[in-house]
């Protein structure tokens, strides 16, 4: 691994949209009826056709499914990236901010009152998730700055609030409990075009962070030596919290809580590439969504008919992976 | 107009005030020192002049402006600091570490300097490579300061930047800031060793409890009652080779422990002077020859003293001041200094002394070293004679103990031994 001193970042880039490019292809030909590569391309290149099943279980089941599992897979990585940046704290995954428990709660809420799917539970989903990072943020103000300590324990503690409320739902209203449950460990299970579009809100945010890798790069070294080198800390500083928070948001209202990605990859990929934003943020978008798309692909495969959580496929993925990357950092 | 002015800054975090009063100007290609005890609000300075901290009431000025009216990148392009402490736990190279110094000069490359060139500049080029957590403490300090260079600002401060460093690289430190102000930087440094304080700068602003307690040229601003009232310690001044040092020891605030006169000379007190002044006594010494060793570390030490002109036998005039001197003491001593005619007249005196009721202790070795003849049935007389120096502090020591719990009561003197 030398990727010491002003390398490129494109090799990086590049590997890593292959990557994406190859799971992509692999989770749209891959499943209950396979396709072959013609078939796809085929299918592809022709569009959506009404009238012909093949055509409509690929544009109207996988497609969506696949392009969700890679967006939620990106956003998941981006906020990753922007929280453990912030909290210095590599152990900081999207969920700690309480954005995925205000917006599990919502869901809840809106399974109870039987206002399944698209929109209602996926909008009560996200409006809890980004009414929890307000309560959040405003917890955390002190004299006119976000203080990045108060946040993460204000976070937690709303956390466990919401987790408390909906175990109370749950209880109350136990025939709902399987659906509350399913929800809470998250899938891509029958999701359709509706949600691809909620998660494609949250590309402008994905692409946002971009712009600020330097000040992100030297926020690295705390905020005071950044606020010493020049950088608006305070003003950087919201903006990508607001920023990892609605992607979180997002990626949650449309699938639930899905673990180990947001916490991993951006871990994964600092192995591989160094902690330097400028290959860490696409580099970590790209690999999400690869690694979201296949843990996706496997949970739909594996034993079919039946699913697999994607969340549990995600953390036997990732885990094996993370750990071997680990032992293979430590010796170079 | 001076690059930095501060007029009358109070600083305060919460209800604890630490600034008070503040104000001195900086000029354009200053190399200046600030030192003072812990807690005496250095580093809090430096953070109002790099506008990282408001002053409660004053005003802080950088090239004139209020250093509030800055954004932060502007402040970047005037003022670079290098921090006392400097973590990084992420696996970053050299290089760019370095490079974010940069971030103030905006995104055009022409302004942005090259981050190897300042590093073979401060002589570690090789280092550019590497990654930033395998370097040393010394080696990370000076890619700190490359970092800070890389704003390309007038001013650079730096907050203790030799604490963690050998001395080879202290010097190595200082040697590379001399340069750099030599080419027009303009540098404001905390530091701790009052000696390196003392040999590179040309001005010290010396902070005392929030407050200044002198700006100026070393030599005006370091002497030793300054040093002794900012830091509670005593100072010596010595001269070597051109040179000036400050030496310290300790010093029991607001205790005396009686008066002590010393007979010695020759080189032979010099130790036990200090000793007995480092320990909390008021000492006194005498008859010595003005330029003999003890004469010169009395001197230092700043203690009272008969002296006689260099050379010559104890005259009246000194013997008569001696005499007075060792009335005032609760105990004399004699250390083994060599006894001829010249200086018999301190046995002399020393005799008088016990006659007049105040205990004089010796060493063994003054009865070697006697070649007049003066001390002949001092022993007889009641001197207590001890085999070596330490023997003899030990005495000291154990005289005071069982004088504590009458201190109150006359804490200027010395009880009488007993029998």
């Amino acid at each position: 691994m030398t990727r010491l001193g002003r390398t490129s970042v494109w090799p990086g880039i590049c590997l890593a949209a292959g990557l994406l490019l190859v799971c992509l292809v692999l989770s749209l030909v891959l499943g209950p009826a396979s396709l072959s590569l013609s078939q796809l391309w085929h299918f592809v290149t022709t569009g959506p056709v009404s009238g012909d099943l093949e055509n409509a279980i690929f544009w109207q089941i996988r497609m969506p499914r696949v392009l969700l599992a890679c967006l939620v897979g990106a956003e998941l990585a981006v906020a990753g990236v922007i929280l453990q940046d912030l909290f210095l704290n590599p152990l900081t995954d999207p969920y700690v901010t309480g954005v995925s428990s205000g917006a599990a709660l919502g869901a809840t809420i809106g399974i109870v009152l039987h206002w399944s799917g698209l929109p209602w539970t996926t909008m009560l989903a996200l409006v809890g998730g980004l009414a929890t990072l307000g309560i959040v943020w405003m917890a955390a103000r002190r004299r006119g700055r976000i203080d990045i300590f108060v946040l993460l324990l204000a976070g937690v503690t709303i956390s466990y609030l919401a987790s408390a409320m909906v175990t109370v739902l749950m209880i109350q209203c136990n025939q709902d409990m399987r659906a509350i449950v399913y929800w809470l460990m998250g899938s891509f299970s029958g999701r359709g075009w509706g949600e691809v579009q909620v998660a494609l809100v949250a590309v402008p945010f994905m692409i946002l962070p971009l712009f600020f890798t330097r000040e992100m790069d030297i926020m690295l070294q705390g905020e005071k030596r950044a606020l010493e080198l020049g950088v608006e800390v305070e003003r950087t500083k919201r903006l990508l919290l607001v920023t990892a928070g609605v992607l979180t948001a997002i990626a949650v209202s449309v699938c639930g809580i899905i673990g180990f990605v947001g916490l991993v990859v951006p871990h994964i990929v600092r192995l591989v590439v160094g902690p330097s934003h400028r290959s860490l943020l696409p580099v970590s978008l790209l690999g999400g969504a690869a690694l979201l798309g296949i843990a996706d692909l496997l949970s739909r495969t594996v034993i079919a008919p039946n699913e697999i959580p994607v969340g549990v496929v995600t953390t036997f993925v990732g885990a094996p992976l993370f750990v071997y990357l680990l032992r293979r950092g430590r010796k170079s | 107009m001076a690059l930095v002015t501060l007029r009358d800054v109070d600083f305060a975090y919460d209800e604890r005030p630490v600034l008070r009063r503040i104000s001195f100007d900086l000029q354009e290609g200053a190399f200046v020192g600030i030192v003072g005890p812990n807690g005496s609000g250095k580093s809090t300075l430096i953070d109002l002049i790099d506008g990282l901290l408001r002053p409660a009431a004053g005003e802080v000025l950088v090239s004139g402006i209020p250093t509030q009216k800055y954004r932060r990148r502007d402040m970047a392009r005037e003022v670079a600091l290098v921090p006392q402490h400097f973590d990084l736990d992420f696996d970053l190279a050299v290089r760019e570490v370095v490079e974010m110094g940069s971030y103030c000069r905006g995104k055009d490359a022409a302004s942005q300097g090259d981050p190897d060139l300042m590093l073979a500049r401060l002589g570690i080029g090789e280092l550019a490579g590497r990654r930033y957590t395998e370097l040393s403490g010394g080696e990370k300090q000076l890619v700190v300061l490359a970092q800070a260079l890389m704003q390309q600002a007038p001013l650079l401060l730096l907050d203790e930047p030799a604490s963690a460093l050998d001395v080879s690289h202290q010097l190595h430190l200082f040697d590379l800031l001399q340069e750099l102000n030599a080419d027009g930087l303009t540098v404001l440094c905390i530091l701790h060793d009052l000696n390196l304080a003392i040999h590179y700068f040309d001005r010290l602003l010396v902070l005392s409890e929030g407050e200044v307690a002198a700006y100026g040229p070393p030599d005006e601003v370091l002497r030793p009652e300054i040093v002794e009232a900012v830091y509670g310690v005593r100072a010596y001044l010595h001269k070597h080779a051109g040179r000036t040092y400050l030496t310290f020891s300790p010093r029991l605030r607001g205790e005396r422990k009686g008066r002590i006169h010393v007979v010695c000379g020759g080189g032979t007190g010099a130790g036990l002077m200090r000793e007995l002044a480092d320990a909390g006594y008021e000492v006194s010494a005498g008859v010595l020859n003005a330029l003999d060793t003890d004469e010169e570390t009395g001197r230092e030490l700043g203690l009272q003293m008969a002296v006689e002109a260099p050379f010559s036998p104890v005259g009246d005039e000194a013997h008569a001041q001696n005499l007075e001197l060792m009335g005032a003491a609760g105990l004399v001593i004699v250390t083994a200094v060599p006894v001829s005619h010249g200086n018999a007249r301190n046995i002399e005196a020393a005799r008088e002394a016990l006659a007049g009721g105040t205990p004089v202790w010796a060493l063994e070795g003054l009865l070697e070293s006697d070649f007049a003849g003066a001390t002949e049935g001092l022993a007889d007389a009641g001197v207590r004679f001890f085999p070596d120096e330490a023997a003899l502090v030990a005495a000291v020591a154990r005289r005071r103990a069982p004088q504590q719990a009458a201190a109150s009561a006359s804490p200027a003197t010395l009880p009488s031994p007993k029998a």
